[in-house]
């Protein structure tokens, strides 16, 4: 009684906690691995089929270089603009290695403000380019879906630049209002370097992954579960660099990464609802976010498991702009803003590619057609469409890590 | 006999009763079953009178070289040499060593590793982890340290204490040395180096004891350890164990038993289990094992990596871990996966860069090691899989049975040129096995095995459909018909030679030569205990070890003269 009353009841459950720990420590420690039931057999599994993303480009049309399609011909880069004003032209004794290095200096004179600013991050300050040309033919074709349920095809939306496009394969209101944007852009045809942004996603910097949930049936299902992942794991690829089917990949643990949409399958045709999408993007050692609003897929779904199809959706034109031309919110491997090499880059590619930073800022804000600001009245984002092949995966829901972590962060 | 206590609950009285009136039951029954057991222990077949094998000789393989340098040095000393390709005698290259030759090839990458280990060992940064003394100015030689480097480590290279004439030979090596390059380490190491080319380190040479009155001569005490070492650890003996040797206790009652113990409790113990399985599978031959990538992409040397290590950490699991019967392992659906492996496996692994425990459901068609991607895929062409090289592989790795050699006339033209041709399978490219007479003798006891795991392709990847035709699974295996990769499971399971095959490989694999005809008894003898101890295979190995076989030898020597295994003999003194 004494010794109870010494050690007092906090004693005593004190005590007994401990013992409880202890207890509980040693069970855990004798405790066996858990096990991983490990199955086999087709991509759909329990009503669920998990895909990664093997191809993926933006969807445009038909080359539009040296046709009617662009009266005017392609947009120029600063270079170009330069050597096409009169203190661009070649002297007369000047040789081509002098004249090339004055117009890339007179080229470089027009991407920024007099005080130094530069265009690629500040394209608001910057005159309007007259050499970005647009895709306004209205004959032009395009790839993709329609997203808004309409068919624009009146002569005020031909006025206005925002006309539906007739799908290649006859579709009707197709909207694809990037295409109308870049379709004059030398690199934006189909030998062009800017719809190949598929290279890091092969090198394991970034990826998507789709998991359908609640499938009954793989012909025609009317409710099904849809979602849509960044891919937190590097694709894994063949010695050939072809991605494999049914590797494992963990979709991103941030949530702003996640999506989940509802959809259905009929005659082997995958409709999804309109949902919020967020991938990553990573160009030239910057790492950026490639948003998607009010995505919708549509895709078929072969027996063996390959989606085939488009993700479209409308890019909000500040977003589209940033991850395509401006890398103006680009950060590097460690997240920390890396503005110089976005500098260094969006001049580059613009002085490559063949265009300028302030004419592709505004011909995405001409061609805007979605997510009108109610105050302003103007449209904030821009009709985009990706066509998108994808292969059985098996997408989980945990954290993972990479063996190069440490060289990452440098520790 | 008194009352049962009233106050004890009705139960609990008859239990009193019962218990006090059947004591003298239990008590004869208890002394009953004492004697039936001391009885067993008189019933179980001892063992034959020893009648032992020749001393043998044997080379390192590339895996003892590579554990013996971890061992003394530390796994950070680096091996730079290369090795070459490994013999593979009677299925194992463990039985190999004791017939294979050195090639040029072999002594120039032997020098450039005892050059780099000894380098390595005596670099500034490392050599004060060998060394624990020196002179205090390293140009001048210091004799008692020296000697005491090299005797302590040569007794660990050669596996025995340095004879007095090679202490004076290595110290002396050295003092010339730091004479002539005015650096007592640098000394140091080219007597190091010359060690690790010496053929004492890199051959295992045995030492035998004469017999009397006619018996079987004996290992001596150094080979013995060498011989423990080697079997239950995959290295060279450690201190404890060679100083067990030379203070006799290996000769002693209990003195190998108790060695025994304590190195099958030591970590290396799983190393030497896996190192014999490894080469039981014919795990060297991944190194030349290629895959067309545009008809299996998954395979690359990861893959190849990860699914030997499949196999053996589910060996080591199911053998020593859960001291498994070894028939299991041929049924068996618990494993390991990697998420590499996950893609032949078609099953999800959640954890990146791990190892993952895991069962494979029934559904999935997995039971066995020979349904593992390291046994399927090695056993197949580049392009296709191989009835005939996975049903060869079955019947001579796990069953020990011998098939001849194809003629070398054989035309496999007919047979690629319709590899990938619309609905047609493996079964109808090999109809001409059953149709020539030439070939039907050897492929009808290959191809009935091969052509049940058509079930997986080339990789290991489960498959219902080749080219789009149905795979017709039926398949036979002395007598035991099958249509499922399950059944051919049990059917191995099941099959006589299956523990009698592998008992017979430990054996050979442990004195490193096929057995004497003498020995069949024994071999019945040591597979009769290892079916009484459930086929538990760290059973078998101590078995093997605690024999007075295992140290038997045959050389007939004259009394008073000891037996050294390349047959140079001494009278009175070992070279």
């Amino acid at each position: 009684m004494a010794l109870r009353h010494r050690i007092g009841r906090k004693g005593v459950l004190l005590a007994a906690g401990v013992v409880l720990a202890v207890g509980s420590l040693v069970t855990y420690s004798y405790r066996a691995p858990a096990r991983l039931q490990a199955g086999g057999g087709s991509f759909l599994r329990d009503g669920t089929a998990g895909f990664v993303v093997t191809d993926i480009a933006y969807a445009l049309g038909p080359d539009t270089q040296d046709t009617p399609a662009c009266p005017q011909g392609m947009s120029l880069d600063v270079s170009q603009i330069f050597a096409a004003s009169p203190d661009g032209q070649q002297r007369p004794g000047e040789d081509d290695e002098a004249y090339t290095k004055r117009k890339e200096a007179g080229g470089k004179a027009l991407s920024a403000t007099a005080d130094g600013r530069d265009y690629c991050t500040n394209p608001a300050l910057a005159p309007v380019d007259t050499h970005a040309r647009l895709l306004l033919d209205p004959r032009a074709r395009a790839e993709g879906i329609d997203l808004d349920g309409k068919i624009s095809r009146s002569p005020a939306d031909a006025r206005s630049g925002k006309l539906d496009f007739v799908g290649i394969d006859g579709t009707k209101g197709v909207d694809n209002q990037f295409w109308r944007a870049v379709g004059c852009n030398r690199s934006y045809q189909s030998r062009g370097q800017s719809n190949g942004f598929k290279i890091e996603m092969y090198s394991g910097s970034w990826g998507i992954l789709i998991k359908l949930d609640g499938v009954d049936d793989l012909r025609n299902d009317d409710s099904i579960k849809v979602g849509l992942y960044a891919n937190a794991d590097p694709l894994q690829v063949s010695p050939t660099r072809n991605a494999l089917e049914y590797a494992t990949y963990a979709m991103d643990a941030d949530k702003r990464f996640r999506a989940e949409t509802t959809g259905r399958i009929r005659d082997g045709l995958l409709t999804t609802d309109p949902v919020d999408v967020r991938f990553h993007h990573v160009v030239n050692g910057m790492y950026l976010e490639r948003p998607l609003r009010d995505a919708r897929m549509q895709a078929t779904l072969s027996p063996h498991g390959v989606l085939k199809g488009f993700l479209a959706g409308y890019s909000p034109v500040e977003a589209i702009y940033n991850y395509q031309f401006g890398f103006r919110d680009a950060k590097d491997a460690a997240g920390k803003p890396t503005l110089q090499r976005a500098v260094a880059s969006a001049n580059g590619a613009a002085r490559v590619l063949g265009h300028t930073c302030p004419g592709m800022w505004q011909s995405l804000h001409r061609m805007a057609d979605g997510h009108r600001d109610a105050k302003s009245g103007a449209f904030t984002s821009i009709s985009t469409q990706y066509r998108i092949e994808a292969r059985p995966a098996f997408v989980v829901d945990v954290l993972t890590h990479s063996k190069n972590d440490k060289l990452v962060r440098n520790d | 006999m008194t009352s049962p206590d009233p106050t004890l609950p009705a139960a609990l009285r008859r239990w009193s009763r019962l218990r006090r009136a059947r004591f003298p039951v239990l008590a004869g029954g208890a002394l009953v079953l004492l004697l039936a057991l001391a009885g067993a222990q008189f019933m179980e077949p001892s063992e034959p009178e020893p009648v032992g094998g020749p001393p043998m000789m044997r080379r390192l393989t590339e895996a003892q070289y590579r554990a013996i340098i971890a061992d003394i040095f530390g796994p950070q000393v680096p091996v730079t040499g290369r090795f070459e390709k490994a013999v593979r005698v009677g299925g194992m290259i463990a039985i190999g060593t004791g017939s294979a030759g050195i090639s040029p090839f072999a002594i120039e990458q032997y020098d450039a590793s005892a050059q780099g280990i000894a380098a390595a060992v005596m670099s500034p940064s490392r050599r004060n982890r060998y060394l624990t003394c020196g002179p205090s100015d390293v140009r001048r030689f210091d004799q008692p340290c020296a000697t005491q480097f090299l005797n302590q480590n040569g007794r660990l290279l050669f596996r025995r204490a340095l004879t007095p004439a090679e202490t004076n030979k290595y110290v002396g090596l050295a003092r010339r040395a730091t004479g002539q390059l005015g650096n007592f380490h640098r000394g140091l190491e080219l007597s190091l180096y010359t060690m690790l080319i010496a053929p004492d380190f890199l051959f295992r040479i045995e030492h035998a004891k004469p017999g009397l009155d006619g018996r079987p001569g004996e290992l001596d005490a150094y080979s013995r350890a060498s011989r423990i070492a080697f079997f239950l650890t995959g290295s060279t003996p450690d201190d404890a164990l060679l100083r067990a040797a030379e203070q006799g206790e290996l000769d002693r009652p209990g003195g190998v038993e108790r060695q025994a113990e304590r190195l099958m409790a030591t970590p290396r113990y799983e190393q030497a289990v896996r190192s014999f399985f490894a080469d039981m599978m014919q795990f060297d031959r991944f190194g030349d094992l290629s895959k067309d990538p545009a008809i299996y992409p998954a395979f690359n040397s990861d893959l190849a990596e990860d699914a030997q290590e499949q196999t053996l950490r589910t060996v080591v699991e199911h053998l020593v871990t859960k001291r498994g019967d070894y028939r299991d392992l041929f049924t068996t659906r618990d494993t390991f996966l990697t998420r590499s492996l996950g893609v032949v496996y078609r099953t999800p692994v959640p954890q990146r860069g791990e190892w993952v425990p895991a069962t494979f459901a029934p559904s999935a068609h997995r039971a066995g090691i020979q349904s593992q991607v390291a046994f399927l895929s090695l056993h197949s062409h580049p392009g296709r899989t191989s009835p005939t090289l996975r049903g060869y592989a079955v019947r001579q790795i796990f069953l020990c049975q011998d098939v001849p050699d194809p003629p070398a006339t054989v035309n496999f033209t007919a047979i690629e040129a319709s590899a990938h041709r619309p609905n047609v399978t493996a079964r109808d490219r090999i109809f001409q096995h059953a149709t020539d007479a030439s070939c039907a003798g050897c492929h009808k006891v290959m191809d009935p095995l091969g052509l049940t795991l058509e079930n997986y392709d080339g990789l290991g990847t489960f498959r219902q459909r080749e080219n789009g035709a149905l795979i017709d699974t039926s398949g036979s295996l002395d007598g035991t018909d099958f249509d499922t990769t399950d059944g051919l499971a049990n059917a191995l399971h099941d099959h006589p030679e299956t523990p009698r095959c592998v008992a017979e490989r430990m054996y050979k694999a442990a004195v490193g030569r096929d057995i004497t005809w003498n020995e069949r008894y024994y071999l019945d003898w040591l597979i009769g205990r290892f079916a009484a101890d459930d086929y538990r295979i760290p059973d078998l190995m101590r078995r093997i070890v605690t024999s007075a076989e295992f140290f038997a030898t045959t050389r007939p020597v004259m009394p008073g003269t000891l037996v050294r295994a390349d047959a140079r003999t001494i009278a009175g003194d070992r070279l």
